[in-house]
């Protein structure tokens, strides 16, 4: 009998604001522990909950990215747990009435698309930041009360690729929307793992264990493709699975038993009470969609029409954070599209690698790097005079016009005196024209390399090729 | 319905860090006394399990959002205030896990 897996995935996102979902206290990732922190972060009496406008808008965003229904209305519940991560005792979030549901997204998966459709998005608020050690633990409550958004897919997935390419989607989108930085290794996005396996044809759902504390995208794949073979092993012995949380070992490679479940929890949730009804308006739900960044796949789609790229470019001048903005930028100064994202994918991208510098810090202008792509594109200068006009570029940041004029870069764009070059060769080599008639394309190359030795590479290629088939073709 | 005692008081005030004087947990009991007295009254009202709850007074919307403006944080020492233990500027309890 084979088995088929079944994959539902939760996943929390930290939102990118600046204060708190239900107080103003700020926001700092980096800050002292117990320093970011408000009277009512601390569940002091008498204080009140108020909800964080720009962390509405954001979860507005990542609904209308999944394509999910909006509740106008906004109502908030109380979880009721009692743990030292919340020190209210109940944690504030969205249980009966989500602001988004009914959403998909789109991953690829064989070639083609499937669709993964997402039960509910809801906000609430995150949890002090516990440090266990072998005999005490220690609390920073900066984390308390931080914006969360969870979504939560239906379990539509079937193994740990589609499971690793729905939250590689999701962390596009949070942090293409701008909602949030998507750092799995920082915490700002969590994803818990509810794996079950079944036979092949059946409807019936198999025991469910959970897995947590995923702190990449590539565990959470091999996490699940561990999983399937732990279970499929157990099945196969005639073992029952158990309803169980694991978490993963990353030196190991396997999933180890966190704790055993047995009933589920009652949370008794019921309404915030602190919180009325919030009804949104049309036109600020509106404008949470219409100032949203544009996100991956629009992107995608623009650089490819609008600019002529080819995919592959297109791609990794997106997927490199502040590339695409910096092409953007250099096209408002040539037309030379192509070239330039050419230009950036080679030379500034392998300078910035080398250096180990974001694109942030690049020490050039784009108007420079576009008159930079239009000197090489119009052969006024050739490629290995081009890199040294670059590396002083790199240095001074100032025209490279004026930097080709320095070096003394003029190439010889004489034709006559270009067709008296290319005719001594010929004539040196009064093989050549037969050859190239014979189909030996190297000709070609080898008048040009002629050419060029004979000028020390000052001639406009362009120019030069064209007489030289010229001649040729005589 | 769980019995209301002194123990279950001081546990839970434990973990709550409050320190509480035993004139407080007196207080608390009898508040407490007062409650469950209640409860065992609307438990008797007729058809009560199937009520809602009505979280609200009047079934009114708000549209009032705050502004997402940060504000001074407390001094780490008001927070830490209330700590019965600090390690590292961290409040530090018995291992929870």
């Amino acid at each position: 009998m084979n088995f088929e897996a079944v994959i539902g995935l939760e996943i929390h996102v930290e939102l990118k604001t600046k204060t708190k979902m239900f107080s103003d206290a700020p926001i700092n990732f980096n800050d002292e522990p117990n320093t970011d922190v408000q009277l009512l972060d601390m569940a002091f009496p008498g204080t009140m909950p108020r909800v964080n406008k720009e962390a509405v808008r954001f979860a507005i965003r990542m609904c209308n990215a999944l394509h999910m229904e909006i509740d106008k209305e906004i109502w908030f519940d109380r979880k009721n747990y009692f743990y030292s991560d919340l020190p209210k005792g109940f944690q504030i979030t969205q249980q009966f009435k989500p602001i988004g549901k009914e959403g998909y997204l789109e991953i690829e998966v064989d070639g083609k698309l499937k669709k993964i459709e997402i039960e509910r998005l809801h906000m609430e608020e995150d949890t002090c930041k516990q440090l266990h050690f072998s005999d005490y633990s220690l609390l920073d409550y900066n984390r308390a009360g931080v914006p969360l958004i969870e979504i939560v897919s239906k379990p539509l997935m079937r193994s740990g690729e589609e499971a690793r390419k729905y939250v590689d989607k999701i962390r596009e989108l949070v942090t293409f929307a701008n909602v949030s930085d998507g750092k799995m290794e920082e915490g700002s996005l969590r994803c818990d793992v509810n794996i079950s396996l079944r036979p092949y044809g059946s409807d019936k759902f198999g025991t469910k264990v959970e897995i947590k504390n995923l702190n990449s995208i590539a565990n959470i794949e091999k996490a699940i493709d561990y999983e399937i073979k732990r279970q499929s092993e157990l099945l196969f012995l005639g073992k029952s699975i158990q309803q169980e949380t694991r978490r993963y070992d990353e030196a190991k490679k396997e999933t180890v038993l966190m704790r055993v479940k047995t009933d589920a929890a009652d949370y008794k949730y019921f309404v915030e009470p602190n919180i009325f009804p919030i009804l949104l308006t049309d036109e600020f739900v509106q404008d949470a969609i219409d100032t949203c960044p544009e996100l991956y796949d629009a992107k995608l789609k623009r650089f490819i029409s609008q600019y002529q790229l080819e995919e592959v470019d297109a791609k990794i001048l997106i997927n490199n954070e502040g590339f695409a903005d910096f092409f953007e930028k250099t096209c408002e100064f040539s037309k030379n599209f192509v070239a330039i994202s050419k230009f950036l994918i080679s030379d500034v991208m392998g300078y910035l690698n080398k250096e180990n510098l974001p694109i942030s810090s690049f020490p050039v202008d784009c108007k420079y790097i576009a008159e930079m792509v239009d000197l090489l594109k119009s052969n006024e200068i050739n490629s290995s005079q081009g890199k040294q006009v670059f590396a002083k570029l790199l240095v001074e940041n100032k025209s490279p016009l004026l930097i080709k004029e320095e070096l003394g870069f003029t190439l010889i764009n004489d034709e006559d005196a270009i067709l008296n070059i290319i005719r001594r060769v010929l004539n040196e080599n009064p093989t050549l024209i037969d050859d190239f008639k014979a189909g030996k394309t190297r000709v070609q190359g080898f008048i040009m390399g002629q050419v060029m030795k004979e000028t020390k590479g000052k001639v406009n290629p362009g120019v030069a090729n064209k007489l030289i088939l010229q001649e040729l073709n005589k | 319905m769980k019995e209301i005692n002194k123990d279950v008081l001081v546990d839970a005030s434990n973990r709550l860090l409050f320190k509480m004087e035993d004139s407080e947990y007196e207080t608390l009991l009898s508040e407490f006394d007062v409650i469950q007295k209640q409860f065992e009254i609307m438990g008797h009202i007729e058809g009560v399990d199937e009520a809602k709850p009505m979280t609200f007074p009047y079934d009114i919307r708000i549209d009032y959002l705050r502004d997402d403006v940060p504000s001074t944080p407390l001094a780490k020492e008001d927070v830490l205030k209330n700590a019965g233990s600090v390690k590292d500027g961290q409040i530090k309890l018995p291992k929870v896990v």
